[in-house]
């Protein structure tokens, strides 16, 4: 049995922020009491030998759960695969990770998607649940066969990486994926207005020369996709939301009491587009970097619940293809390691998040919303925990990276507060920083 | 003296001072270019390399012949940029250049920020030939230098610079020069082609040339890419013309004799007439007899060591 004594449990699924004592045993949190006396401890052990961690001065949370992460495998072994790619997540505080779809060949089918969830298993860090796209071939054309793939294991629908340009298409997916219950997770994207840009139109785009993305490439489609499942009833989630136009969309909608939750990444909340340098690749990423203003509504959205939960977006590439002028690099930030560090150590610290609000972002409510198993440690609930140490420094270098991409903002950075232990349902799988 | 710096990228990260040592070292090098016997000793056993991803025969040009003027040795390699996904990388590239010990490296490159790309990995110096729609350095020095030739200080002048200012790196670049030594520049073209955005540049932007043409020292047109028409940016040659279109009739509004420019080259009846590229006010051979001097004045001010060109 385990004994943590003295941590500061935060779980915002029991509305705990406060000194605990918490007890795991055969994989599953036995109990939490702020006051537990070493006989109440014996008692529950009932025999058990009793390993002890002093838990002072450090946070206890619910293993995070991610709703967005590229693996790359099948087909892209070279940026990602599972095995790295769940090594990743434990190692910087998830427990749960949802691998999106636009693999090679694109998880378009039940075998596929059995195989995402089976390659997950076999790795026996975090659990991995596979995502299934929501068209055939991704093409935006053809539905995938949901009922099935729902049998396979998937949790939710996405093309992400494309929007579906076809309305007509995802008015029919929202409709039909009634059957599943599953949300259908949407790219907001319109491929005219984004055209061939590499960053956020703006000042910064008009002065270094690279061509603009205006915010409206993104708000239009969740115009459009708050409507359509305002009138089909369907469930949605909108992926990686940027803009304050967005932000406000989605607030009106869920007024209206339309059906849908966004998430935004942790760079969107951190960095915005003033911040990219000519040969600074590591910040090319789509949706772009947007503007201060949006990185406020963004904040704001996310304190008061317009926005429903964080997502790395961990979207890994090689250091070849990363290391090539802004225009000929690849999107994407690799973020498992670093995310939830440089969200406690730039907004939590900063005072503009609360901690709190964090940690219910990132388990309870992706767990709700995709009704999976974790974000809480309510007693007799797996036990996937993440110790953190608020003091724990650490420079961002390749040779203490696991995953297999070195595309990250904070390379060469030194970052404080990181997970210091990991446990997935009970078994401990990070300790110090050392997958075990 | 050797400018402080290894590369010259841009004018946005140039300083005035630097700026003035360029234009004073290019009235040297015209001296010389004008001389019948053009050929110094100065760069001897020296090697510049001519990186082009794009065609451009007039730029390749005018470095080679800066270069070998100076006495240095040129190499143009010259890369058919048909996909980026296809043939060698920048980064490759730049490891075989590094090889091979080059002393200098031109690079034209369709990317912005490829100059910048190069220069953090070479030890050998870069001069940006042109960066996407980044930056043109020479481009804008070489306008520089002409416009001070035929007004003198430009401090307090209006420059109006008229076209496709959002596509441009000769607009960009000369902004950031002409702002720093006290220029007031006006930045027009059509809504889609001299968008808010361009506000970045800190200098005044407008879409109406005949209300900014009072008062104006210099109009520079820029090249119009004629296939921004299928984009939708534009609807006509015949309307831009009509509205941006640089005539004798719609010069005559500047109130004085304007001096005209184009970085070339010019598509003749669309953004300059030809009249007004033929007239007495367009200085746009000059601007290629400049080129030069002020490609000589970077190549020697970067690699020249010692060596005293001006005695
Ligand atoms: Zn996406």
């Amino acid at each position: 049995m385990l004994w943590l004594k003295d941590v500061w449990v935060v779980d915002p699924s029991q509305k705990l922020s406060s000194p605990q004592s918490v007890l795991v045993k055969e994989g599953k949190i036995l109990a939490i009491s702020s006051s537990m006396s070493d006989e109440e401890v014996q008692f529950k052990a009932q025999g058990e030998a009793i390993e002890t961690i002093n838990g002072q001065g450090k946070f206890l949370f619910p293993g995070l759960i991610d709703v967005h992460t590229h693996l790359r495998e099948p087909g892209q072994e070279d940026k990602e695969d599972i095995l790295s790619g769940s090594r990743a997540a434990v190692r910087g505080g998830f427990t749960t990770i949802l691998a999106m779809a636009n693999t090679q060949p694109v998880i378009d089918k039940r075998a596929l998607a059995e195989f995402v969830r089976l390659q997950g298993e076999r790795a026996g860090y975090a659990h991995v649940l596979p995502i299934g796209t929501v068209t055939k071939g991704m093409q935006g054309e053809e539905l995938v066969e949901m009922a099935d793939m729902k049998e396979g294991g998937v949790v939710a629908f996405s093309d992400d990486g494309k929007n579906i340009q076809n309305s007509e298409v995802m008015r029919l997916a929202l409709e039909y994926v009634k059957l599943t219950g599953l949300p259908i997770i949407s790219h907001c994207e319109d491929k005219y207005l984004a055209g061939d840009g590499l960053m956020r139109r703006g000042t910064a785009s008009g002065r270094m020369g690279l061509k603009g993305i205006p915010a409206s490439a993104e708000s239009v489609i969740v115009a459009r996709d708050l409507i359509l499942t305002e009138e089909t009833g369907g469930k949605l989630h909108l992926a990686h939301i940027s803009t304050a136009e967005s932000v406000e969309l989605i607030r009106r909608a869920k007024a209206r009491g339309v059906n849908v939750t966004a998430e935004v990444n942790p760079h969107h909340l951190i960095f915005c587009d003033e911040d990219i340098h000519l040969t600074d690749t590591a910040l090319k990423v789509n949706p772009p970097l947007a503007s201060q203003e949006d990185r406020a509504a963004l904040i704001e959205g996310l304190q008061d619940g317009t926005i429903d939960m964080i997502a790395t977006d961990h979207a890994p590439h090689t250091q070849a293809e990363k290391a090539r002028p802004f225009a000929e690099a690849p999107f994407g930030i690799a973020s498992l390691e670093t995310a939830l560090s440089a969200v406690y150590q730039y907004l939590v610290l900063t005072g503009k998040l609360s901690w709190e609000r964090v940690i219910e972002a990132w388990s309870h409510s992706p767990a709700k919303r995709f009704g999976l198993k974790g974000g809480t440690l309510k007693p007799g609930t797996s036990a996937d925990m993440v110790l953190f140490d608020p003091g724990y420094k650490e420079v961002i270098e390749p040779s203490n990276l696991v995953s297999k991409a070195r595309n990250t903002p904070f390379l060469g950075k030194t970052l404080q507060g990181f997970p210091v232990m990991v446990w997935v349902e009970g078994r401990l799988v990070q300790r110090n920083r050392m997958l075990l | 003296m050797k400018l402080q710096r290894k590369d010259v990228l841009g004018l946005e990260e140039m300083d005035v001072e630097e700026i003035r040592q360029i234009l004073q070292t290019a009235k040297v090098m015209k001296g010389i270019l004008m001389r019948p016997i053009k050929k110094l000793p100065t760069l001897k056993g020296k090697s510049v390399v001519n990186l082009f991803y794009e065609a451009s025969t007039r730029t390749r040009t005018s470095f080679e012949m800066a270069a070998k003027v100076l006495g240095a040795d040129t190499t143009s390699i010259a890369v058919a940029q048909s996909s980026v996904s296809k043939g060698e990388s920048l980064y490759d590239t730049a490891k075989t250049i590094q090889a091979m010990r080059a002393d200098l490296v031109i690079l034209r490159h369709s990317s912005s920020g490829s100059a910048s790309f190069l220069a953090d990995i070479l030890d050998a110096g870069v001069i940006n030939a042109g960066d996407g729609q980044h930056e043109h350095p020479t481009q804008a020095l070489l306008d520089i230098f002409t416009m001070e030739e035929k007004l003198g200080d430009l401090e307090g002048k209006n420059v109006v610079i008229v076209g496709d200012v959002l596509h441009s790196r000769v607009a960009r670049s000369n902004a950031w020069g002409l702002r720093k030594l006290g220029v007031n520049v006006t930045l027009v073209g059509p809504p889609t082609l001299a968008p808010a955005e361009m506000g970045g540049l800190g200098v005044k932007l407008t879409h109406d040339l005949d209300s900014v043409l009072p008062g104006a020292d210099v109009v520079m047109a820029l090249r119009l890419q004629l296939e921004r028409q299928k984009s939708g940016l534009f609807p006509s040659l015949r309307e831009y013309s009509h509205l941006y279109g640089l005539t004798t009739e719609r010069l005559k509004k500047t109130g004085k004799q304007s001096v005209v420019m184009h970085p070339g080259p010019m598509n003749r009846g669309v953004e300059i007439s030809d009249e007004v590229a033929d007239s007495a006010q367009a200085l746009i051979e000059r601007q290629v007899t400049n080129g030069v001097a002020i490609r000589m004045a970077l190549i020697y001010l970067l690699i020249g060591g010692s060596a005293n060109v001006v005695a």
